[in-house]
């Protein structure tokens, strides 16, 4: 239905979660929420078309998009909560340092800050080691990367979020929790999605450093100095991580998870071929 | 023996239900007429099985017109203790132990009669009751939520003079107080739904809303302004019910105690056979609710007796319309046998608090508390509390309610189902809610367009079932049968044909993007293929080709 829905692997989590073939999800009839979001869930550029529901993470944010004229909003909770459903925690993870996530523009956007400054910060708040990953446009320019290299930081990115059908990436999410999965701590100096995903994954949260900023940065939805109100219990470097992990589970929808037969039938997906009939087939036997 | 008393009418049938509503009906009164003692006189239209459910040895009936004067002579020839007297109230003579007059009071008096207001109609009823005797009487609420939800309508032939005067009391206080005042003091009253007598004890218990729910939705409605479902739901939590009702009923006089409530066990869903064939066992087919007046001259339950003698479809007696009716079609059945719902079938059980403080209903059986699972899942709907809903729905579907409509389960406060009635396949069950949800437009909760099939798919898929829309079974198409209901169906037309069109054009779009992007790719493809690896490729490939058919060849010569 709309390219965004296959952004980070979403809908290839989802697939399999439904017991489909994730290397190539079917046609998701609706637009998955991709991001956490104080708006209505969905990208400020997202074309709507009438009618067609939106999968939402949270509650919250359906209440939210009822209020904006989206009346057909359906909670589903985030690709990132199903993936830790089928993967999940468990005290065997090797958990050491902090996962770092500068803030990062999208495609086409530029983000204006100092780098250094936010990397001398990281050094006297951080006491482990430090990864810091990158979103690709910045992954791509060696020059920063290296800046980060040279001040002792291991250096990753996720994968490519995909884009128009296509670079697709179905790895992107599982990347993610997997290097979650090894740091005790996630920050990053803006809230976004990652902070949630890590508190969410075990990890103390921490939000903090010079926020930067975009190129004509536009405060939709009351922008950066509503998230500080809002969500100021997240931010600073250290965080409760009890207060840190409800939250997470609220804005992921963790707690709003469908059984694979809703989630098919809601996003219009068959039936897998492999389900054994008689299991799922309380209603009607075929 | 027919007597006529003066100022019968010569053709006219009050039981027949052509010239106004049919006459007073309902298995719930008879154990109440089986408390009459001494000469009874039954005052107006009442069905036949109302008659018979008397137990006194002299009875005195009155009608209006002669045919249905010699209709019930004729039924009652070898009933020596029955008298039948034709004409107005006020040439009735003699004094009787018990008046009975479950059809009101606005058939009382013909059209040679002068016209007495409802409270002189009343004195003259009460004349011929002998002190320290007993009356059944039954009033019509006019602003019953029957007539809040009915259409307009169109006088009746017995509304010659309108049943409503200044003098007519508009609630159950004041027609206490009248008959107190007359020296006749009301024992018990009840409010008079279709199908259920419900004293004030009974409707006082929150606990038994959801059991009184099932029991007052369980009959299918006639065509009004809205469904009364959702009225009547309203009323019961309100405490509106009584002051609602349809009707009311009062028993008045000295005499046995009256129970607090009495449920027709036929049209409740309390004692349903698990065929689920015998709901209507009352009187006989009515007319259909369009044909009828649903004037405001109807006594007695009027307008609303159709949900109560309402026939399964499956019943003999139900397809019949307009004119056979009342004793007629009644004696049909009996002498049909048990081809149809016979009036032998109908019963009423009653509802009383045992020592204990429990419900229990007739022989015993211990009243559900809570509420109906339909009131919950649509009042969850309502507050968009899907989690609430997924619960609800996944516990009646994993219980042995499972087929049950949802609106026939009371959910107590440990969150179990209990069946009101015996179920059919789950997949029905669900599509029911589907249907109920969507006549409701409580729909908002999932993505739209979502026809009944859909939506009971979806409603599956939240219970962990899989179903696919295309083997839910098709139900009859239900007409949405009032205006609000046909009101929610055009909006939602309205907005899926919006949200179409709005899809059409961005497919049309999406189109003409693959379109362009599939021609730059054939543009790309020729000019690759122009190229030297391109013409080898193709070559190549060409050859592989023909390898391929020669294999084939071989392979199909060798077999022939």
């Amino acid at each position: 239905m709309h390219h965004a829905n296959h952004y980070y692997g979403h809908s290839h989590v989802l697939a399999r979660y439904c017991g489909l073939d994730d290397t190539d999800p079917p046609r998701l009839h609706g637009y998955l929420q991709h991001g956490w979001n104080i708006g209505d869930g969905l990208a400020p550029d997202h074309e709507y078309t009438p009618g067609v529901p939106s999968f939402l993470w949270s509650e919250r944010t359906r209440r939210r998009a009822w209020s904006l004229g989206r009346r057909q909003g359906y909670v589903v909770g985030s690709p990132f909560a199903y993936l830790l459903a089928m993967n999940p925690l468990t005290d065997n993870d090797q958990r050491e340092g902090t996962i770092w996530y500068p803030f990062h523009g999208w495609e086409g956007q530029h983000v204006v800050g100092d780098h250094d400054g936010l990397m001398a910060e990281i050094r006297r708040t951080e006491d482990g080691p430090v990864t810091v990953c990158l979103y690709w446009q910045e992954y791509r320019s060696a020059k920063l990367r290296q800046r980060y290299e040279s001040a002792g930081f291991r250096v990753i990115c996720h994968g490519y979020r995909g884009g128009w059908w296509k670079d697709l990436d179905p790895g992107f999410l599982h990347r993610q929790l997997a290097e979650l999965r090894r740091h005790k701590r996630v920050a990053s100096n803006r809230l976004c999605s990652a902070v949630f995903y890590g508190a969410l994954a075990g990890c103390e949260p921490a939000v903090y450093g010079d926020p930067m900023h975009l190129e004509n940065e536009k405060n939709a939805f009351g922008g950066q100095p509503r998230i500080l109100r809002e969500w100021a219990a997240l931010h600073g470097p250290r965080v409760d991580p009890a207060t840190a992990h409800r939250l997470a589970v609220d804005e992921l929808g963790a707690d709003r998870l469908l059984s694979p037969a809703e989630l098919r039938r809601l996003l219009g997906w068959p039936m897998p071929a492999s389900v054994p009939d008689a299991e799922l087939t309380g209603v009607l036997t075929r | 023996m027919t007597e006529l008393i003066g100022g019968e009418m010569i053709a006219w049938s009050d039981l027949d239900g052509t010239h106004g509503p049919a006459p007073a009906a309902g298995p719930e009164f008879g154990p109440l007429l089986a408390t009459a003692t001494g000469h009874t006189l039954v005052a107006g239209p009442h069905a036949a099985d109302l008659i018979d459910a008397l137990r006194t040895e002299q009875i005195t009936l009155l009608v209006r017109g002669v045919p249905d004067a010699e209709l019930l002579t004729a039924r009652y020839a070898a009933r020596p203790g029955v008298t039948v007297r034709c004409g107005s109230l006020e040439k009735l003579s003699g004094t009787y132990d018990t008046v009975v007059a479950l059809d009101g009071l606005d058939r009382l008096l013909t059209t040679e009669a002068a016209d007495l207001t409802w409270d002189e109609t009343l004195a003259q009823l009460l004349s011929v009751l002998r002190p320290q005797g007993r009356l059944l009487l039954q009033v019509a609420n006019l602003f019953g939520l029957h007539r809040l939800l009915a259409l307009p309508p169109t006088p009746a032939d017995t509304e010659w003079a309108p049943p409503d005067d200044p003098t007519r009391p508009t609630g159950p206080d004041a027609i206490r107080a009248r008959l107190s005042a007359a020296d006749v003091p009301v024992l018990r009253d009840y409010a008079a739904y279709p199908g259920a007598l419900l004293g004030g004890e009974v409707l006082a218990d929150p606990a038994l809303r959801g059991f009184l729910e099932a029991t007052l939705t369980a009959a299918p409605a006639p065509a009004q302004l809205a469904d009364p479902a959702r009225l009547i739901r309203g009323a019961l939590r309100h405490n509106l019910a009584d002051a609602l009702a349809p009707a009311w009923l009062f028993v008045a006089g000295p005499g046995p105690a009256a129970p607090v409530a009495l449920i027709a066990a036929n049209a409740s869903p309390a004692t349903a056979a698990p065929s689920g064939g015998s709901t209507s066992a009352t009187v006989a087919a009515v007319p259909p609710a369009a044909d009828r007046p649903a004037s405001a001259g109807s006594a007695g339950v009027g307008l609303v007796a159709g949900p109560v003698v309402a026939a399964e479809p499956a019943s003999a007696s139900s397809t019949r319309t307009g004119v056979a009716a009342g004793l007629l079609a009644a004696a049909d059945r009996a002498s049909a046998g048990s081809a149809g719902v016979g009036i032998a079938g109908a019963r009423a059980e009653e509802v009383r608090r045992e020592a204990g403080g429990r419900w229990v209903r007739g022989g015993g059986v211990p009243v559900p508390l809570g509420h109906t699972l339909e009131d919950l899942l649509v009042g969850a709907a309502q507050r968009r509390a899907v989690p609430v809903v997924r619960e609800l729905l996944r516990a009646w579907q994993r219980s042995s309610a499972a087929g049950v409509p949802a609106g026939q389960v009371v959910v107590g406060a440990d969150g179990v189902p209990h069946a009101l009635r015996a179920g059919g396949k789950p997949v029905e069950a669900l599509r029911r809610l589907a249907a109920t949800l969507i006549a409701g437009g409580d729909t908002h909760l999932w993505p739209s367009p979502a026809d009944e099939a859909e939506l009971t798919a979806l409603l599956a898929g939240m219970t962990g079932r899989e179903l696919d829309p295309r083997d839910v079974p098709a139900a009859a198409r239900a007409e949405p049968a009032s205006i609000r209901e046909l009101t929610i169906a055009r909006d939602r037309l309205e907005r899926e044909l919006a949200d179409a069109r709005a899809k059409h054009e961005f497919y049309e779009r999406q189109i003409a993007n693959r379109d362009h992007d599939l021609k730059r790719l054939r543009q790309l493809n020729a000019v690759l293929s122009a190229t030297v690896p391109g013409k080898a490729a193709n070559t190549l490939v060409g050859g592989l080709k023909a390898g391929r058919r020669a294999v084939r060849e071989v392979v199909r010569r060798s077999r022939g």
